[in-house]
Order: C-alpha cells, then structure tokens, then sequence
C-alpha cells in the first residue's frame, strides 16, 4: 500500500515538474531558515556551556539609586569582599575578586603582545574550571605569577614549554608563568581572557587600588561566586542585599542592594531597568524564533494552497479510489504519505541550503554555528520537524481531498463550490499579512539605526585615532610624544584622554556647587583630558573657552558639557566653582573652575541622551589614550606609517595599537545592525516564498479560465482588460493584507523603538514603501502568468474543449 | 442477490427538487445480467450509484444479499463494495499515473490480498482479457478499447459477485464495443451478476432482462429469455 502512495506520488512529482518546484523550493527554503533560526537560538542559548558549574556561579551586582533613577550593575566596592568573607562564608564555594578585563603587553624575548586579561584571586582558575594543559591550577597563588591561554603561551613560546619562564609585563614587571589554559571556546563568557595574573599583584600596581581597600563608593571592581550546593541564588541574596546599605552610612542614601546576578543571565537576559531585570538578548531569540516559525508557516501555506487549488486533477483518481473500495481513511493516508515525499525531500534540499550558507549566515550573525552532524538531539528534532511540518501542510489538502463525492467526481460534474477558494484567500492574505509586517518591521530598524547614525556626534570622528597608552612606561611621555607626533606631520594635534572618546570609564558624584539644590544626588560623566582636548576632538565650545596653556590656573580648570549646565541647574557657569563635598577638610580635593561649556559629544549610547559630563584637567598619570588628528594633507596610510614610526622610536618593545574614532563609534550600532541585517535576509525570504505560492497560484487561476479567457478574448476584450481581470484578485488579497499588517507592524515597532530614547518616529512613508513595494512585487509576480494566458492564441484554447 | 423497494432520491438546488427515482422496485437474481435503458436524465445512473453503494437513497428499501444496506454508514458500505462489487464506467476511469498492471492490482491492495497473491491474480486477470502484453504501459498508451479492457480486468479481478457498468461501451467503436461486451456475456456465464446502464438496444440484446425507466419509474421489463 504504501509503496503504490509513494509510487503515485513520486510520479506526480514528475509530472507536474512546476508545482513540485514550487512546493519544494518554498518548503525547502522555509525549512532552511528555519533550520538556521533553530541553530543560531540553540547557540544563543546554549552561551556559557562550556561552565559545567554554570548554575552555581554568579557575579555580585549592585543597585543604586540616584535623584529616584535606579542603575543596576556588575561594579561593587572592594571592602564588599571581606564582609562576604567573614560573615556570609558557609553560603559560599568561592568568592573572587576580579579586576575589568583589560589589554597588558607581554614580552617574552624579542616578542611582545598587546591582550586581554583579568586579575583574579587564587580560586578563580578552580571555579571557572580551567583546563590546565600545562602547570598547575592553583597558579594564582604566588604574587608574581601568571597563567596563560594556550593562544597567548603559542605566541609567546611557540612549541616550547612555558612553565617556569619569565615574562615582561607592561614592560615593568617580570612575572613568573604557572600554567597554561585551554582557550575557553566562543560563546562564553571569559573567551577572549588570555591571561590571568593574581589579585595580589593586580591590587599593589597602583595607589588608588590599595586605597579602596575600604572606600564603599568605590564601585570598580567585579566579584565572581560559586555558591555552595545547599543553596540557592535567591536565598544568598535575601542574605546580603543590604550589606553594603549596612556598612556605610554615607552610601545608605544611594539605597545599593548588592544581588547575586546568576551565570545562566549573564548573556540572554542581563538588561535592568529600574533595578529590575527586564529582558535583554532573550527578547531576539523570542523575535527570530517566531519570525521562523512563521516563514515556515508561509511555506507550508504554498503546499496547502497549490495542493487544495489542484485538487480537480486529483478529483478522478479520488473517485476511482473510492469506487474501488478505498475507505475515507485510507486516502487521508496516503495524501499525508504525499506530503511526507514532498517534506523529506524538501527537507533534504533545505540541509544542503543550510551547508552552503552556513557560512554566510555566521558571517551575519557574527556567530560559529558548526553544523550538528554527530549531534542525535538535533536529528530527533529534525524528524520532529518532518512531522510537525507534513502535518501542517498535508493534513488540511488530505481531509480536503478525500472527502469528494465520488459520485460526482466521476461524473465529471466536480465543480468547486463558489466558496470553495475562500480558505485558499484567507491563507493568501496571511501570507502576505505576514511579508508586508516584516517589510515594515524591517524599514523600521533601518530607519532607526540611520536616524541614530546621522545624529550629530558632537565632534569630528573621522581622521581621529586613539592609541591606548595603560601601561606605565607611558607615563609623563604625553607632552613629548604631542611634539614629536606634530612635529612629524603624521598629526596636527594630540590630546590625551582617561576614557575613549567613545566610552565613560568613570562616574563622580560628591560634589557642591552654587544652588545645588538640597538632597540632589548628583552623578557625572568624568573624563581627564589634556589641554588640546577640544581642539583634537573639533568639540564646539558654547561658552567661555578650551583648557589654555596660556592660562596656568587651567590645571585646576573642568569642562562641562552642555546637559551637565541644565543638570546641575548652574546659571552663568563660566568661572563658577565645582567643590568637593567632604566634610573632611584634609581630604577634600581642591575646588575645579568651570572654564568652559561644550556642545554635548556622544560618548556612550548613541540612542540615549548624552550624560552630563565633566572633563577635567590631567595633572598627568591618568592619560589612558593618546588621541590624534591625522594630517588632511596626507593619506591615512601615509599618516599611520609616521605615527608608528615615532611611536616605535619612543617605545621600541611596545607593539603599537590604535583604534580609528569612528570605527569605534561604528560599533555602538552592530548589535541593531546584526538584527537589521538578519530581518532583511528574513524578510526576502518570507516575500520570496509568498511570492512563489501567489505564483503558482496565479498560473492555476489562468489555467482554470482558459476557456474563459479564449471566449473574451474573441468577443473582443483587450490584454490589458484580461489582465487586469486575472490581476485584480490578487491585488484586492495584497490590500487586504496591507490593512492587516499596517496598524499590526505599527503597534509592535512602537513598542520596539520605546527602548531607545533617541528615537525615529514610525512615519507614513515606511507604510508607503511597503505598500508600493507589495503591490509591485505582487503585479510582477501575478502578471506574468496572467499576460502569458491574455496573448495565448483564442482558438486554441477553445479547440481543447 | 438485489431487491430494491420504492427506492426514492431527489436532487435539490436552491430553487427546485427534481425526483430522480421515484418509488422504484424491482429485485435482481443472482447469476443475472440485467439492462438499464432509458432516456436520458430518467435516474438510470442514479439507481447503478446507489446500487453501487457509492450513493444515498433519500427513502426506501435495499437488500444486498440479504443484508438492508440503506442505513450503513460510509465505512460499512466501502468494506462491501471492496469485497462484492467491480464497476465499468463509459469514460474508462483509469487513474493515469498508475501503469495497467497497477491500475488492476488497486482493488486487490485495498482488500488486503498479499503481494506474490496479488501479481498471480493480476497476470490471470491480464491473460484473460488478451492485455497482458501492455501491462507495464500507462493508461494514455493505450486505446479506447484496450483502456476499457483493462477496466473491466480492474473490475473483475476480486472475483466480485456483481458488476454494475455504465454504459461500458459509450465511447468505444463498434467492434471494441462488441469485444467488451463479449466480455461481460462471458463474465455472466461464469456466474458473476451483471447490472448494465446502456443507451444502446444492440448491447442491451446482450443481456437477459431490460428494464426501460422514465422519470425515475420503471415503465416497462422484457425478457430476452
């Protein structure tokens, strides 16, 4: 029985080669990207894998609140360690400190690397489980040592064995190598951590890190746990959220709740909005989830249409069947075994689809998503997926099909019913409801990720690079290299920075100033910047004027910008003071004088407001960046060739490093741009498929009205009247569709685009577009067919009467 | 074998009900073969669907061997059909994607009979009706009489007690119209009941008994023995 199915429906493949294309292209296709959807979420997912212990790690997060504005995040205050130490210990495993992950310079010989790293207390290597391939894993305990990725111990010593040899850091310190790690893979946390040097040595590098030893408002550090197992997350946290509340009674007013922030969160749902966590990357795997689901749906929608619309030419063979003795049953069979044929089949093509754009899409995606041969999981859900997919295209045309009277059929008196196209046009419209939502949803991201790059940025990005200078031998340097630099027309300014022009590594608050309101809780952007830091950046001064080496007092000078003015409330700010509000006079810092007011530059979100923000003066040692106006009158490459050239003859061992300002800023708008680029892909595929259904569709249609067609056109009607008779239909689905999908698209892209503060408003013209570009693309499709049969000779259609 | 008693059907549109059999009664016996003649629209193929359970009565009464088969549901009727009954319609009805030997095999699936049973039974089938030599051909390959020979082989090859046949040789010429029903007379002498709907008083000579209808009634029955 089955055989004679498969037979009968293998050789309706072959004989209506155009359906069968269309089925299987369009089911193949939606599979596909489904399969790729399905893949990339499972790799979303499944960030933080390689952590066996992922359930029982965390980082300690802290909430504050400022003037009623709670801001959640991983820095935590130094002294935070000890108390969890000494009065929390028996709910922990593990408790380490962590230092940011930061670039050092390692040396070893004449070779010397510029990478990323943490310091990390003893127990660090044990939690995170590292695999040592060479050493031993308690490698942090010494103060001078280090332990390196397998990629940094390669390039550092090639083949040789690295334990025991002696690295240069920061071309300061010699540290001594303990062990060699496994590279943690892609997509986990930690992946790009190449080396690992202990607290101990980390703490004593610079006064500042000593002297938070007990300073709770000094968040800038990370604190990672393993909790123990008779535990859990939320029980820690009942315990130790108000420990730091406790400790200090100046932080009390900030109201901090310290939290644990579970592994398993870090990556998919690590936003937090007003001290809550909402959301965060989990929100795309729901968005591409669906969007897959629905491209498969438009697939199969192809199958059930095309199926249903044909079920004439099955009608005969349903009335022998039934004639003959075939119960109702039966032939529900074996049209479902039809669709199996046709879903395997197309099932097969959409792995091969997959292979050969894998790659592409990884690209896309910024992702390594090997394909799961070896992986059974994936098999099962695969066949999961034949079923589930033969079951939704084929059951809808078997119950269809095998219900005709077969008195009837065999008569040839089968005629569908005048409602009988009604589901074939509902699914229609669904199909095109769906495409015109994505075309939209689509134009929307565009246009908010445009809106956001043309925003101005406050200053000159382009010609502008950064060089990041962190390491000590830099220090003092800045003033000579600003000569040398100029002098040898590679640049025509410099300036140093402590942050990147397109960063804020430092918020201040604790300051007073002339009608500070009572109880405001100032919190400030703070930058140190050289003299020629506005000159450099091409920032535009609104009022008073630019750090001057004309004007020694300038050392004590501070920059606002043009938010911090309205924020702080100051009237007339140039030559008002900024004070420090200890109460302790001995500490208290000297008053900074407000020289000089900026347009405001984006230095952080380029879809939030800009911060209020402070630069002041750098009375050396805090320069992290030196940045550089290239010289117009030179090619970049030209310019580059110079710079280097002094750089090395300053810092011979010092690899040189630089980042392009505008490049750097390009990347704020990767992640909406990788979102853009997926729903493009996406969004051609769904408008690809449909098309390909309202295709076969349209040449059904002008088959079925041949007669009609031949019998008009001798009566005398024109090819424009005849198509426009086979294209309207269409067209009257394609506005349905349209009214549908407007206000639907409007009402989800809204509610899309609140996240982002500075925001393009949904305007008529995205509606415009789509419904231009549906209607277009629907015409083009449907007219082919629908001219084909218009210009077909009338006698000859009437002849196969 | 039949006995149908004021079997009634009508036809019902928006606007009129037309009776296609009215209060019709008649029996067949077993081993006979029976002519229905009549003009066009007088229920002749409405009363061979009924008979061949493939379609509702709207009242009255029919024994199928013994057994009242007006109330049974669409499954019953299927399983008795599958067993008892092979049909022979004018326009062949052969289902193209199937090859000859395929086309007659499909019965014997549906009743089940295994596959070395079923390839026997064909070639006998095939053998019988001189077409065993085009049994790896498709339907379009064929002529018209040669489609209608595989159709009667189709419909004789479960050894069904009953063939009802509509109008067997209506687009057949003469001489492949004489063939089959050579055919059929033959098929009878074996013993197989036969219900034929024909326009045609040469092909209905075949038979033993026509029953002339008009306006769904039966108006008048010759013997022919």
């Amino acid at each position: 029985m089955f055989r004679n199915y498969f037979k009968i429906a293998w050789r309706n493949l072959l004989k209506n080669k155009v359906y069968s294309f269309i089925n299987i292209s369009g089911l193949a296709v939606g599979m596909a990207a489904t399969i790729m959807i399905g893949l990339w979420i499972t790799d979303e997912l499944n960030y933080n894998d390689h952590f066996k212990k992922k359930d029982v790690i965390a980082q300690v997060y802290q909430s504050q609140a400022m003037n009623g504005d709670v801001g959640t995040g991983p820095a935590i205050p130094r002294p935070l360690e000890f108390i969890l130490r000494e009065e929390y210990a028996d709910n922990f495993k593990h408790i380490v400190m962590s230092s940011w992950e930061q670039p050092r310079y390692l040396k070893y010989g004449e070779t010397n690397i510029y990478t990323q790293g943490n310091a990390m207390q003893e127990s660090g290597p044990e939690m995170l489980d590292l695999k040592i391939i060479e050493g031993i894993k308690d490698g942090l305990k010494e103060k001078n040592s280090i332990m390196l990725s397998e990629t940094s111990a390669k390039t550092l010593f090639g083949s040789d064995a690295a334990v025991g040899k002696i690295i240069k850091v920061n071309n300061l310190d010699d540290l001594i190598v303990t062990a060699v790690y496994n590279d943690i893979p892609e997509n986990n946390s930690f992946n790009e951590m190449d080396y690992l040097i202990p607290w101990k040595y980390y703490v004593t590098k610079q006064p500042w890190l000593e002297n938070a030893i007990d300073r709770w408002g000094n968040n800038s550090f990370q604190m990672f746990v393993q909790i123990n197992e008779n535990t859990t997350m939320e029980a820690v946290t009942s315990k130790i959220i108000d420990v730091k509340k406790n400790a200090s009674v100046d932080e009390a007013e900030f109201n901090p709740q310290i939290f644990l922030f579970p592994m398993q969160d870090w990556y998919l749902r690590n936003d937090f909005e007003n001290g809550v966590q909402s959301g965060g990357r989990i929100e795309n795997v729901w968005l591409f989830g669906i969007i897959g689901l629905f491209i498969l749906l438009l697939a199969c929608i192809n199958f059930i249409n095309l199926s249903t619309a044909r079920s004439e030419k099955r009608a005969t063979e349903v009335g022998i069947r039934k004639s003959i003795g075939s119960q109702r049953g039966q032939l529900i069979f074996q049209f479902l075994s039809e669709s199996f044929l046709i879903v395997i089949l197309s099932f097969v093509f959409a792995i091969g689809i997959v292979l050969l754009f894998l790659n592409g899409f990884n690209n896309l995606a910024s992702k390594v998503i090997v394909f799961p041969w070896t992986n059974i999981q994936f098999w099962l859900v695969a066949l999961a997926f034949i079923i589930v997919t033969a079951f939704l295209s084929g059951s809808y045309p078997a119950i269809y099909l095998s219900s005709f009277n077969p008195v009837a059929v065999l008569k040839g008196a089968f005629k569908s019913g005048r409602y009988s196209s009604l589901p074939r046009k509902i699914l229609v419209v669904t199909q095109f409801t769906v495409s015109i939502a994505l075309i939209i949803a689509t134009l929307v991201v565009m246009n908010q990720i445009q809106f956001s790059k043309d925003r101005p940025v406050g200053y000159d990005k382009e010609g502008l690079i950064q060089i990041p200078v962190m390491s000590n031998e830099f220090i003092g340097k800045a003033e000579v290299m600003r000569t040398q630099f100029i002098a040898s027309g590679g640049a025509i300014e410099m300036a140093t920075t402590s942050s990147p022009t397109t960063n804020v590594w430092s918020n201040r608050s604790g300051y007073t100033w002339e009608g500070k309101p009572v109880g405001f809780q100032e919190d400030l952007a703070y930058t140190n910047v050289s003299y020629e830091f506005v000159k450099t950046l091409g920032a535009k001064i609104i009022q008073g004027r630019g750090f001057s080496r004309d004007f020694p007092s300038d050392s004590l000078g501070v920059i606002l910008n043009k938010t911090a003015v309205e924020y702080m409330g100051i009237k007339d700010p140039i030559g008002k003071y900024i004070r420090d509000a200890d109460t302790d006079v001995e500490n208290r810092e000297p008053p900074l004088k407000i020289i000089g007011v900026i347009d405001d530059i984006i230095m952080q979100s380029p879809y939030s407001p800009v911060k209020q923000s402070i630069y002041a003066f750098d009375n050396g040692g805090t320069a992290s960046f030196y940045n550089l106006r290239l010289n117009p009158e030179k090619s970049t490459a030209k310019n580059l060739e110079i710079i280097k050239n002094v750089f090395k003859k300053n810092f011979p061992d010092t690899p040189f490093d630089f980042q392009f300002v505008d490049e750097e800023y390009g990347r704020k708008f990767s992640s909406e741009e990788r979102i853009a680029s997926l729903a493009r892909v996406f969004t051609a595929l769904a408008i690809f498929i449909s098309c390909l259904g309202l295709f076969g569709l349209a040449s059904f249609v002008a088959e079925q009205r041949t007669k009609e067609i031949g019998v008009r056109k001798v009566l005398g009607a024109s090819i424009s009247q005849l198509w426009l008779l086979l294209s309207k239909d269409f067209i009257t689905l394609v506005v349905i569709a349209l009214l549908i999908a407007s206000p639907f698209a409007y009402y989800i892209m809204g509610q899309w685009l609140q996240k982002f503060s500075y925001r393009v408003s949904v305007g008529w013209d995205v509606f415009a577009i789509a419904c231009f570009g549906a209607l277009i693309i629907t015409l083009i499709t449907v007219s082919f067919q629908a001219i084909k049969a218009a210009i077909a000779n009338p006698i000859k259609s009437l002849r196969t009467e | 074998m039949i006995k149908i008693t004021d079997l009634e059907k009508y036809y019902k549109t928006e606007e009129l009900q037309t009776i296609a059999l009215n209060k019709l009664s008649f029996d067949v016996k077993k081993g006979e073969f029976v002519a229905i003649m009549g003009p066009s629209g007088c229920g002749k193929s409405t009363l061979l669907n009924i008979l061949g359970m493939l379609d509702d009565s709207d009242g009255g009464s029919f024994i199928f061997n013994g057994e009242e088969v007006i109330h049974y549901n669409e499954r019953k009727r299927a399983n008795i059909r599958k067993h008892n009954i092979g049909f022979v319609f004018q326009s062949f009805n052969l289902i193209d994607q199937l090859t000859v030997f395929e086309n007659v095999e499909l019965p014997l699936i549906y009743t089940g009979v295994k596959k070395a049973e079923r390839k026997k039974k064909v070639h006998e089938v095939l053998e019988k009706m001189q077409i065993m030599h085009r049994r790896k051909h498709f339907p379009q390959q064929l002529s018209g009489g040669q489609q209608q020979r595989v159709a009667v082989a189709r419909a004789v090859v479960n050894n069904p007690k009953l063939i009802l046949a509509d109008e067997p040789t209506g687009n057949l010429d003469s001489s492949n119209g004489n063939e089959v029903m050579d055919l059929l007379t033959e098929l009878n002498k074996q013993g197989t009941t036969i219900i034929m709907v024909t326009h045609s008083e040469h092909d209905a000579k075949f038979s033993h008994r026509i029953i002339r209808m008009l306006d769904g009634q039966k108006v008048i029955e010759n013997s022919l023995i």
